[in-house]
């Protein structure tokens, strides 16, 4: 089993690394987040500019590893579409390790794209200490392998990658939005306060919130605890999924449909 | 369920037993009988739209049966997904090879994803592209290889993993002549080394090179046998015409007591001595005469003989006929 996740998450990285180039385009989003959203909504606002963007970088933490890791579940579907998967799928590799290696490798590359954005939190004033950033390394591994499992649990339930950008506008960014990744939840309304106790993004961003500038919304055990539990339960999901998908004769001779 | 470990020694290599396959209400597969044994190469004949590929998706593991068994092995194709999988290489219809990559890479993450270990799926990829020219471009990404190449880097992945089996879908399609010969030249080199290979065409000349041909029409195995069997049943030679009057010229043919097969593209005749008779009908039909061709029998008259159809139509269009229709 380990060695057939290995196997999968060897494919997906070799295929990553050939677009290696995305890891700094990847890097566009989060950076006009800080510099240009951040600094203009902190400059008109009470908190003052630099103390706004220094409370928003483990949300933009956040959108980098949700937005790297849901894009990287869409493989998914492609693979499904490249003939290289059917040689995949006629070997004896267990379906689980299929699913549990496309949520590794989901985690990896979003980890990954995390790397390369954390050395600009001193730029906006967030000083990385040993300890913090250790304790930020932990939770961006949970984050990343949370992301990746929501990702690769919607992205196995469509056939099509042209669905994908309405699943990320109705699932992915109201999640997103609600999590407090861009505001502190602890002045958010209280409706909304409620409702990102059923936000895993939530969670994490507030995981890694408390790691950088020391102040938790949500009890950090009850975060942890919720997270492993969700990585679980998705994990649990997908694996069924994917093992489901025994016959794909719903679909002509090029797709292959996990589910009957 | 079999708990048999080891694969039985005295199996058949593919056994298949009343096996049907429907997807909603279209009957892909009607009833399958066949065995193919070890060492062999079989071959499966039929037009497109016939069923080959659902039969193989089926031996591949890759669809399930409505009803019917199919063992690889001695093993059930359903039942023992795991150990069938390892034994079979498969070459599918469209490419299955990561584009991207190179063909080293594509090979090696095979050899990953059998769980070979890495020294030995090293040698082996080496070997293998070697063995197939395939050295130089082996390290290029796989899309610039040359549609030929290509498919013999198909070939390469489906063995790199040292299969007892190889299973072909169409497994040329779409090259040219000069490429499938060199491609199915491989394949007997294969087999020569004794493995087993079981392919499907609707080429006649590539069925040729099997030891035994399966011929299937809608979904029914109409006729199992040596290309040499399959050739005697038609007989003696064929005679081809192509008139200004099909249904004319085939009114007089059989006016004069000779029996022109049903069906098909212009008339097809089948005779003792073909080449004495030809003159005569020449010269004699009320209808001007396009082209005449004398053959040995192919595999394609012996197809159309048994179905009243070529090989180059699309199968499931035309209507069904029996297997025993046109039996002399
Ligand atoms: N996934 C599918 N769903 C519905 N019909 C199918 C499917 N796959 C094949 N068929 C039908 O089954 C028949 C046999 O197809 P196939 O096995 O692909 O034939 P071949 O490989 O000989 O061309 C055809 O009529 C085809 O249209
Ligand atoms: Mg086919």
């Amino acid at each position: 089993m380990i060695r057939g996740i290995y196997a999968v998450v060897v494919l997906d990285l070799k295929r990553a690394w050939l677009d290696r180039a995305r890891l700094l385009t990847g890097l566009a989003q989060p950076l006009l987040y800080l510099f240009v959203l951040g600094a203009g909504i902190g400059g008109s606002s009470r908190m003052g500019g630099p103390a706004y963007q220094r409370g928003i970088f483990p949300g933009v933490m956040g959108l980098s590893l949700l937005f790297t890791a849901v894009f990287m579940a869409i493989s998914i579907v492609f693979d499904r579409q490249i003939g290289f998967f059917k040689a995949v799928l006629v070997s004896p590799l267990p379906r689980a390790a299929i699913a549990l290696g496309k949520i590794t490798s989901g985690a990896a590359q979003a980890f990954i794209q995390g790397l390369i954005l954390l050395p600009f939190a001193p730029l906006v004033g967030i000083h990385l200490g040993i300890v913090n950033t250790a304790e930020m390394l932990a939770a961006m591994v949970l984050a990343s392998m949370t992301f990746s499992a929501i990702g690769v649990a919607v992205a196995s339930q469509f056939t099509s990658t042209t669905v994908f950008p309405i699943v990320s506008n109705t699932i992915i960014l109201p999640m997103y939005f609600l999590s407090g990744a861009l505001y502190p939840l602890a002045m958010a309304p209280h409706v909304m306060q409620v409702a990102a106790h059923f936000d895993p993004v939530a969670y994490a961003v507030d995981l890694m919130r408390g790691a950088l500038l020391g102040t938790y919304f949500f009890p950090p055990l009850l975060s942890f605890a919720v997270l492993v539990g969700l990585i679980t339960l998705l994990s649990w999901l997908g694996v069924r999924v994917f093992s489901r998908g025994e016959d794909d004769s719903v679909l002509g001779a090029t797709g292959f449909r996990w589910r009957r | 369920m079999p708990t048999v470990a080891m694969p039985d020694a005295s199996a058949p290599a593919v056994a298949v037993r009343g096996l049907v396959k429907h997807y909603g209400a279209v009957q892909a597969l009607k009833g399958i009988d066949l065995t193919v044994k070890c060492g062999e190469i079989f071959g499966l004949l039929g037009p497109n739209g016939a069923g080959k590929t659902t039969l193989f998706s089926i031996l591949a593991t890759l669809r399930t049966p409505t009803a019917g068994t199919a063992c690889v092995f001695g093993r059930d194709v359903t039942i023992e997904r795991d150990a069938v999988r390892r034994s079979m290489g498969i070459v599918f219809q469209e490419p299955a090879i990561e584009q991207r990559l190179t063909g080293r890479d594509n090979l090696l993450l095979m050899g990953l994803f059998y769980q070979l270990p890495a020294a030995r799926a090293r040698k082996r990829a080496a070997e293998l592209l070697d063995h197939l020219g395939l050295t130089e471009a082996a390290d290029r990404p796989a899309r610039t290889l040359s549609g030929g190449q290509r498919r013999k880097l198909e070939l390469a992945r489906a063995l790199v993993t040292d299969p007892s089996i190889l299973f072909l879908d169409e497994a040329t399609l779409g090259l040219d002549v000069d490429a499938r010969r060199v491609f199915w030249g491989e394949v007997r080199a294969i087999a020569a080394a004794g493995r087993t290979v079981f392919f499907t065409t609707h080429y006649m000349e590539e069925a040729e090179i099997a030891d035994r041909i399966a011929l299937i029409d809608s979904g029914q195995i109409v006729a199992l046998d040596t290309p040499r069997a399959l050739k005697a049943r038609v007989g003696g030679g064929v005679i081809r015409l192509q008139t200004e009057g099909d249904d004319q010229a085939r009114a007089w043919l059989i006016e004069r007591g000779l029996k022109p097969e049903a069906g098909g593209p212009g008339l097809m005749l089948v005779h003792d001595d073909p080449a004495a008779i030809l003159p005569d009908l020449l010269r004699h039909l009320p209808v001007k005469v396009l082209r005449a061709e004398v053959h040995e029998p192919s595999l394609e008259d012996v197809f159309l003989k048994l179905t009243g159809r070529g090989l180059e139509m699309e199968g499931a269009a035309a209507p069904v006929r029996g297997p025993g229709r046109g039996r002399p």
